[in-house]
Formats: structure tokens, C-alpha cells, sequence
């Protein structure tokens, strides 16, 4: 499966203070692209790095890219084995998992019962749902604390509840935001391990990262944004060579300084 | 059509969705200490805790009260060796006694010792008209000064009736024939059942109405803007649910804990009631006795009530709620919905107010009255399906206006409150923009405002004059609301003047629809009778006024303030937000509702739809204006001028339709109907564009 976007925008409006006046100054509201006709494609198989410095527009790229947020603009499609192309959000959203540091777990309830819920919603029937159960809690290793209440669990045990809370429907397409951001070594190799092994498979992963060394080895195609576009594509070594660098950490330097510095906040 | 639109077509709701996030609020809500604490400890423990502390205020109320000595002091009274004998003898049929003060004169007057605290009241005397006059000076700001004047004012009452009756048996004449020529009583003839019912109405539909809403105030928030604040509502959103999905589960969830919640209270209540009855019982013979089974009916009856009513207070706080992205602004939101709830729940307390169809309609005040008139045992089918159905009525409307309206990302990720303008300041709008649904919201409840206090009070003031000036209040709110928020006024108002092609399709149009909605109203009079009455007030007002005064204020003024309003800043809205038959639709019906009548709410609902119509295809508001104008002129050319008028359209000015002259007012209404519309599309080349495909 690949998933293809086509000029796809976002735009929102942000309040600016004018420099001109002193405190309490007039306060003005414009509209920028957090992402301006970004055309882009992750295929089959392939591991897709989204980098950038902060403000770049990732977050707002993957969301869309997720559906859970409307462009202003443009379109995302899947295409899946047969050739058929998917549009329509909710059927979009049934091939993808979705990551990222705010989609957080219900508190109150434990593992098994989340990842129940999950799987109803998904239409999954209910003796396959105790397989698959059984077998993610194995490969993800959560039998210890897979019936404790969410609250109660470690951050990397959260983690992996996570990780098994997007892979329950068994999607095509895995976007990953930021997922080894503020997490240990133990529960960041485990991911990168995760995100190896469905590439294997033949599955399609997009992630975003600020962790250059780990993009540098892990993917095989990046996209580097600054202001909402694209400003380099290609494999790591590309990316290094065209830039005459030697690792992808003085790449983005390369890069990015030469378009001045990203001083917006993300959104 | 943008693909994004294909969101939540195709496939209808589902089922399974719904039940997995039922399930799943439900595990939720029920996980929290907070939600029980809340469900359970208010009927529980915090209803007997208030029905013991009364009790307990009112027995020790009774005991004070017994045993109340009164200090009182003479101030220069002649008679007061006479007055003291016959006080103390008198206050002896009652339970209190009187102690005499007589403060030092030299220390304090009798003013001086009141106000300190060493007297309870006192007496002073003067002369008027030959007559010796008693005053009995007192602090009404003082608890025991007002009783003791109470009791002094008894004792004279007594004195004076003995000094009349020494003065009629020394005439030799009999005093009680002279004092009390006749007899009379009063006799109760309502049963104890029906005595009891009735103080039950006044309280029970208050504790229910706060209960349901104390429990579904906390799941709303919970599950809305509790989830945002914990981050799991992103969540959600990876999730394939469609909004209806999501908000009906939350609906569902809210309300069974609000039930529940109810349940529980009325559970609680009864079984104090029972206690209580009991208690009296064996306490004292004299209470009253009533058969409790006997309000089984009016109990069944009110888990109804509460049962639809909780679904409407779930949806009332969802939707004020779902816009909320903390916890802490969700509170500020619900906290005025609390006070009106309140408010409006006493209403079971106003005598004035009555059950009628008119007030069956109106949210939260239908139950109060309701469960009050049952517990009177008055049992009105029509009206209990009234209350009962609008409440659902109201609540799908709710739920279908929050998922037209919850863009799960604009509050999620965007600045909540975009949609009301006017909370902003005016420099920083952006210029020619077209008003948020939340500004329509806000305007219309002004304007609602407007007309039940300013226009209602200014038309019993100044008659037509305060029509007048309701009209003129309603234009400069709109029009200061447009302003201020530097609306697009082209885009609104649609104030460009319109085509003579065009006016004359809106009159044809108007001529067919005026047809039909006179053959509607009859037939509705006849259904609903009541309402019709009500609809007729205004008719009232023209009695004896000049004639220009009457077309200024019943229809060159509506025609144009109510244009403004509601085909200007309305319709201008929704054309730009919305598809444009849910458009022409809504804003047909809140100019229905805002006739606030039964029977005018479908009739001027069509009216309001007919009119929006004639804005969308001619592109200007003085098209809705004219028709407006001629619309309300024609009512009062009628009802003004019947007898020439039944010469000129026979047709229009009879009491009761035949068969024969409705059908032909439906067909020559359809007929005309049918023209204008086909002669609209045809003007604006409807039928070209689609043989040229």
C-alpha cells in the first residue's frame, strides 16, 4: 500500500503583536500555512523520515496525513493492493495506525479492556479479537500488566500499550510522531525494533523525528520541511552527499541555516 | 465537492461503534470516585441530612417560640395597672407571658433601652380625636421584636373587643348579636391526598430538576472536556468514528448516569416521605392521613418525566460542554445553564402560571409544571405527550445541531472560541468577514431577550409605540452586532436593490403560499385552539389608533427590523456556512420560534422559509422586505376592513372553509406556488444551464 498526498495545505491564523507599538500594541491576526502544497508519497515497504526543526509543520502534516485534521487544501489517497484508491477518512483511517505523544490511553481502564474497545470500533468480531489480543501481548510483551488499570503502568509500559492500542487492526500504514521522543533506551530500541520488523512485512512507516542519528540509519527516504514545504527529499546518503556533509546531523544544519531559522512555535 | 465532505456519508451510524464507546464512557465515568461521590452522597446522605437539620429548626423554632418571655415597657400610660392585669390574664389562652420593664428614666429613655436590647417593645399613648391611641413601638429589624409587637397588637385587639362589649352591655343589648351579626367558616373540600400533592408539586420538581443536572453536569464535562484534557480525545480521532457516532455514545453514556443519578434521588425522597408520613403517625393522632399508594400514577408518570428530561439536560450540557478544551471552562460554561435550569424550575411555584399548550414547549419549565400538576392529580394526556415528546424533541435537535456544529479539530487544535466574534475586540477583526453560528446564537439570544423583557413591558407601557420600539431595538442589535464585527455587508445583508423580473416571481409566489397558509392555519386552529387564541393578542392593541400608526407598527417596521434580523444576519450566516436548503430550512424555523405560538410556529415558519427563499434566488433582502410588508398589510387591511373586503376576496374571509372553496384555495395555492418557483429558476436560467448540461 502507498499512501500519496497532493498539494495538501493547512492554514491557520495566528495573533501577531506589532513590533512597531510599544506594550499592549495592537494585536493583529494573519493567516499562514503550517503546510503549503506539500506533494509527497511513502510506498510499500519503505521506512519515510520527516524532519525538520521545530515549527516546520510535521505534526500538522501527519495529522492530515491521519486524518484527524481537514486540509484547507489538497487530498491524501491510499492505494492499496488491488490498485484501489481510498479517499474517504473513515475508510483511510481503517489502514492506518496512528502515534504520537498526545494520543494518550483512557486512565481508567486496563489494557485488555482499551484494546476491546478498539478493536469493536475497528468491527473486529470478537473470538479473532482474543487472538490477536493474546498475540500482541506476547510480541509487545504486556502479560504482566495487561490487566492493570492504564493509570498504574510505567511510562514504557504506556508505551507499549500504545504501540499495541495502533496495531490492533492490523494497518497497512503505521505514522509515527515523534515516538522515541523523552523515552529511555530500553523502550526507544523497542520501537525502532517495532517500526524494523513491519517494514519487513512489507508495511508502510512514516515518522517524524528530531533525533538525527537515529533518522540517519533508520530511514530509507526522508523529507526535510521548513515553513510548512519541502526543502530536500532523497535517501540519507543523498540528502548527505548533495549537501557536501558528512552525517545527516550537519545535513539539517546545512540545510536549514541556509534558510534562516525556524523561530515558529509548532502547532 | 471536497472529498473531506465524503466524511460521514455512505454508511449510516454504527451500531457497534456506538456500543463499544458506550461501554467504554460508561467504564469511564463509572471509574471515577468523583462521579459516584456525586451520584451517590447528594440523594443518599446529603437529602436526609437536610430533611433532619429542618426538622430539627423547625422543632426548636416551636420550642422557642413556646417558652418566649416578652419584656415590654410603659411609656407614660395612664392605664397601665388596667392594661398589665388584663394582658396577663389574656396571654394565658396562649402559651407566652409578658414581663414589665421600667428602666431607669434617668439612665436611658424608653427609645434608648429598645434599641439596646432591654426591652422587646413598648407602648406609648397620645390622643387623637378624643379617642385614646396606643402605639406600639418596635424593631422590625429585631426577630423578637416583631413577635412581641405581634402579641401586643393581639392583646389590644382583645382589649378593644372588651371595652365594645362593656360599652354594648351596659346599652343593654346582647354584644356577641351586635359584634358578630352573622357566622362563617371555611371548609376544605380538597382530599388530604390532594392538600399534600399539591406541596409536593411546589418542591419536588425543583430537588429533581437540580438532581438530573448536578448528574449530568459532571459526565458532560468528563467526557468532553475532561478527554480533551487528558489527551484522549486525539485518540478518538484516529479512530474510524464519525461525529454522530461519537456524540450519540457520549449522549447515551450522560444521560444514564443522569437517570440514574435521578433515580436515585427520587428512590431517596420517597423513602424519606414514607419515613416521614410514618413518623407522624405514630407521633400524633391529628396528622393528617392520606393514602400514599394513591400517587403511584403521578410518581410512574414523573420517572417518565425525569427519564426524558435527563436525556435533555445531558444534551443541554454536551452542548455547551463540547466546545470547552478544559475542564475549567467547561465549569464556567455550565454555570449559567445551572441558573436558568433553577430558575426556570421553580416555575412550579408560580401560581400565575399555568400547563397549556404554550407552555408545554418551553424546555425545562414543562417538566417543573408537569410533575407539579400530577402530584395535583390532574392528568392531561395531550399535555403530559406534549412535554414528553418536545423534551425528546429538543434533545435530538441538540445532538444533530452539535455534530452539524463540533469539528473535533477546531477544538481541538484551533482556538476555541472562533466562532463567537464578538467576544474579541473590534480592531482586531478581520475586515468584510461573514458571523459565526455561535454569533447568530448570541445575537438571536439577545434579540430573544429584547422581546420577552424591553418589547413586553414597552408594549403595555406605549401600546404600539413600544411595538415601535421593539422593532427599532431588534434592527440597531443586529445591525450594532454586524458592525462591530466588521461583517461583510454585501455578503450578509444582501442589500443590493433587487431586479422588477424578480419582484414580481416573490409576489406571485408569496400570493400561492398566502393560499396555502391560510388553509394551514385553519386547519391547525382547529387542532389546537388554545394557541390560536393567543396568536390573536396583538389585534387588540389597534383599537381606536390611527391608521398609519397601525401599518408603521405591524408592518412596515416587522417588515423591515425583522428582515434585517432574520433573512439579513441570519440567512446571510447560514447561506455562506451551510447547504442551502438546511439554510432556507433553519432559518425558516427560528422565525417560527420566535413567534413563540404553537400554531404560527409552522405557519410563519413557512412564511420565514418562503422568504429566505426569495433572498437566495434574487439576491436581495428587499425582496423578503416587500413580501414581509405586504404579508403583515394584508392582515390588517383584513382584519380592519372585513365587511369591504369579503366583497373583494370572498374566498379568504370565510369562518368555516367548505370543502369546496379549500379546494380550491389549495389548487390555485399550489398553483401559484408552483409558478413563482418555476418562474424564478426560469429568470435566473435554472432550466438552460441544465439543457446545456
Amino acid at each position: 500500500m502507498e499512501i500519496i498526498t497532493t498539494e495538501i495545505t493547512k492554514t491557520f491564523t495566528r495573533t501577531v503583536r506589532d513590533n512597531d507599538h510599544k506594550k499592549g500594541g495592537k494585536q493583529k491576526k494573519e493567516e499562514f500555512n503550517a503546510v503549503d502544497h506539500i506533494n509527497m508519497k511513502a510506498e510499500k515497504g519503505e521506512i519515510l523520515g520527516v524532519l525538520g526543526p521545530n515549527g516546520a509543520g510535521k505534526t500538522t502534516l501527519l495529522r492530515m496525513l491521519g486524518t484527524l485534521m481537514q486540509p484547507t487544501e489538497g487530498s491524501v489517497s491510499i492505494t492499496d493492493e488491488n490498485g484501489r484508491v481510498i479517499t474517504n477518512p473513515v475508510e483511510l483511517k481503517k489502514n492506518i495506525g496512528y502515534l504520537s505523544e498526545n494520543t494518550k490511553l483512557y486512565h481508567r481502564l486496563t489494557t485488555r479492556e482499551l484494546l476491546h474497545t478498539i478493536a469493536d470500533i475497528y468491527g473486529i468480531e470478537a473470538d479473532e479479537q482474543k487472538k490477536r489480543i493474546e498475540e500482541i501481548s506476547n510480541v509487545l510483551g504486556m502479560e504482566g500488566f495487561i490487566d492493570n488499570r492504564i493509570e498504574l503502568l510505567s511510562t514504557g509500559q504506556t508505551q507499549r500499550a500504545s504501540i499495541a492500542r495502533c496495531l490492533i487492526h492490523h494497518p497497512s500504514i503505521y505514522i509515527f510522531d515523534e515516538p522515541t521522543l523523552g523515552l529511555d533506551i530500553i523502550s526507544s530500541d523497542a520501537i525502532i525494533k517495532f517500526m524494523k520488523n513491519e517494514k519487513k512485512d512489507g508495511k508502510t512507516v512514516i515518522y517524524s523525528t528530531h533525533y538525527m542519528e537515529e533518522a540517519q540509519y533508520l530511514c530509507d527516504r526522508i523529507i526535510m520541511l521548513y515553513h510548512g514545504k519541502v526543502i530536500a527529499q532523497g535517501t540519507p546518503q543523498e540528502l548527505i552527499t548533495s549537501t557536501n556533509t558528512l552525517t545527516l546531523r550537519e545535513t539539517f544544519h546545512a540545510l536549514v541555516d541556509g534558510m534562516g531559522k525556524g523561530d515558529a512555535d509548532e502547532q | 465537492m471536497h472529498w473531506w465532505m465524503e466524511w460521514g456519508k455512505g454508511t449510516p451510524m454504527n451500531s457497534k461503534v456506538i456500543k463499544a464507546l458506550y461501554r467504554k464512557e460508561m467504564l469511564d465515568i463509572l471509574r471515577d470516585k468523583k462521579t459516584i461521590l456525586m451520584m451517590i452522597v447528594i440523594p443518599l446522605i446529603l437529602y436526609p441530612l437536610i430533611f433532619l437539620g429542618s426538622m430539627l429548626l423547625t422543632s426548636s423554632m416551636l420550642n422557642a417560640s413556646t417558652t418566649n418571655i416578652y419584656r415590654i415597657g410603659f411609656d407614660e400610660v395612664v392605664n397601665q395597672e388596667e392594661l398589665t392585669f388584663f394582658f396577663d390574664e389574656a396571654a394565658k389562652e396562649y402559651d407566652y407571658e409578658f414581663r414589665y420593664i421600667h428602666p431607669d428614666a434617668q439612665k436611658e429613655s424608653m427609645q434608648e433601652a429598645l434599641e439596646n436590647g432591654d426591652l422587646d417593645a413598648y407602648v406609648t399613648t397620645t390622643k387623637e380625636e378624643g379617642k385614646m391611641k396606643y402605639q406600639i413601638c418596635y424593631l422590625s429589624s429585631e426577630n423578637s421584636s416583631q413577635t412581641a409587637a405581634g402579641m401586643l397588637r393581639d392583646m389590644f385587639i382583645e382589649y378593644n373587643k372588651k371595652l365594645s362589649e362593656d360599652i354594648i352591655t351596659d346599652n343593654h343589648l346582647v354584644a356577641e348579636d351586635v359584634l358578630n351579626p352573622i357566622l362563617y367558616e371555611y371548609e376544605d373540600l380538597s382530599s388530604s391526598e390532594e392538600t399534600v400533592g399539591s406541596r409536593f408539586g411546589y418542591i419536588i420538581p425543583f430537588l429533581l430538576i437540580t438532581s438530573i443536572l448536578m448528574g449530568s453536569m459532571y459526565p458532560a464535562i468528563d467526557t468532553t472536556a475532561g478527554e480533551k484534557e487528558r489527551g484522549t480525545m486525539e485518540t478518538l480521532l484516529t479512530l474510524p468514528v464519525k461525529n454522530m457516532e461519537l456524540i450519540m455514545s457520549k449522549f447515551l453514556a450522560t444521560s444514564t448516569i443522569a437517570v440514574a443519578a435521578a433515580l436515585l434521588n427520587l428512590i431517596s425522597m420517597g423513602v424519606l416521605g414514607v419515613y416521614f408520613y410514618q413518623s407522624m403517625q405514630s407521633v400524633s393522632e391529628t396528622a393528617m392521613t392520606f393514602d400514599l399508594m394513591s400517587y403511584l400514577p403521578a410518581m410512574g408518570i414523573t420517572v417518565l418525566c425525569v427519564v426524558v428530561f435527563a436525556m435533555f439536560a445531558s444534551a443541554v450540557c454536551l452542548c455547551v460542554c463540547i466546545f470547552a478544551k478544559s475542564f475549567k471552562e467547561a465549569q464556567n460554561y455550565t454555570t449559567p445553564v445551572m441558573l436558568v435550569f433553577m430558575i426556570a424550575g421553580m416555575a412550579g411555584m408560580i401560581p400565575a402560571l399555568e400547563l397549556n399548550k404554550t407552555t408545554a414547549l418551553i424546555p425545562v419549565v414543562n417538566i417543573a409544571m408537569l410533575i407539579a400538576e400530577l402530584f395535583k392529580f390532574h392528568f392531561d394526556i395531550s399535555l403530559i405527550a406534549m412535554v414528553l415528546f418536545s423534551n425528546i424533541a429538543y434533545s435530538m435537535l441538540a445532538i444533530v445541531f452539535m455534530t452539524r456544529l463540533f469539528k473535533s479539530e477546531d477544538v481541538l487544535f484551533g482556538d476555541g472560541s472562533n466562532s463567537i466574534h464578538l467576544l474579541e475586540r473590534r480592531s482586531n477583526m478581520k475586515k468584510n468577514q461573514i458571523p459565526g453560528i455561535g454569533d447568530n446564537v448570541l445575537l438571536f439570544s439577545i434579540l430573544l431577550i429584547i422581546l420577552l423583557f424591553a418589547g413586553s413591558i414597552a408594549i403595555i407601557k406605549w401600546k404600539l409605540y413600544g411595538l415601535i420600539l421593539e422593532q427599532a431595538l431588534i434592527l440597531v442589535a443586529t445591525v450594532f452586532y454586524a458592525w462591530y464585527i466588521r461583517a461583510d455587508r454585501k455578503r450578509v445583508f444582501s442589500l443590493q436593490a433587487p431586479k422588477i423580473r424578480d419582484v414580481f416571481c416573490t409576489v406571485i409566489l408569496w400570493m400561492g403560499a398566502y393560499l396555502l397558509m391560510i388553509l394551514a392555519s385553519a386547519g391547525l386552529t382547529v387542532l389546537f385552539p388554545e394557541s390560536a387564541k393567543n396568536a390573536n393578542a396583538t389585534v387588540e392593541l389597534w383599537e381606536n389608533v390611527p391608521l398609519w400608526l397601525i401599518v408603521l407598527s405591524s408592518a412596515a417596521m416587522p417588515a423591515f427590523c425583522e428582515e434585517m434580523a432574520f433573512r439579513g444576519f441570519l440567512f446571510g450566516t447560514l447561506k455562506n456556512r451551510i447547504k442551502m436548503p438546511v439554510a432556507i430550512l433553519i432559518t425558516g424555523m427560528v422565525f417560527g420560534l420566535y413567534h413563540m405560538n404553537f400554531v404560527k410556529f409552522f405557519v410563519v415558519g413557512a412564511l420565514g422559509c418562503l422568504l429566505a427563499y426569495a433572498v437566495y434566488k434574487g439576491g436581495s433582502i428587499w425582496l423578503s422586505i416587500l413580501i414581509h410588508f405586504l404579508n403583515n398589510l394584508f392582515s390588517v387591511v383584513i382584519t380592519l376592513y372585513p365587511e369591504p373586503m369579503k366583497k373583494i376576496v370572498p374566498f379568504l374571509m370565510e369562518e368555516d372553509l367548505t370543502v369546496n372553496s379549500i379546494v380550491i384555495l389549495l389548487i390555485v395555492g399550489i398553483v401559484l406556488t408552483t409558478l413563482g418557483i418555476v418562474l424564478f429558476k426560469w429568470s435566473h436560467g435554472d432550466y438552460k444551464k441544465k439543457i446545456m448540461g
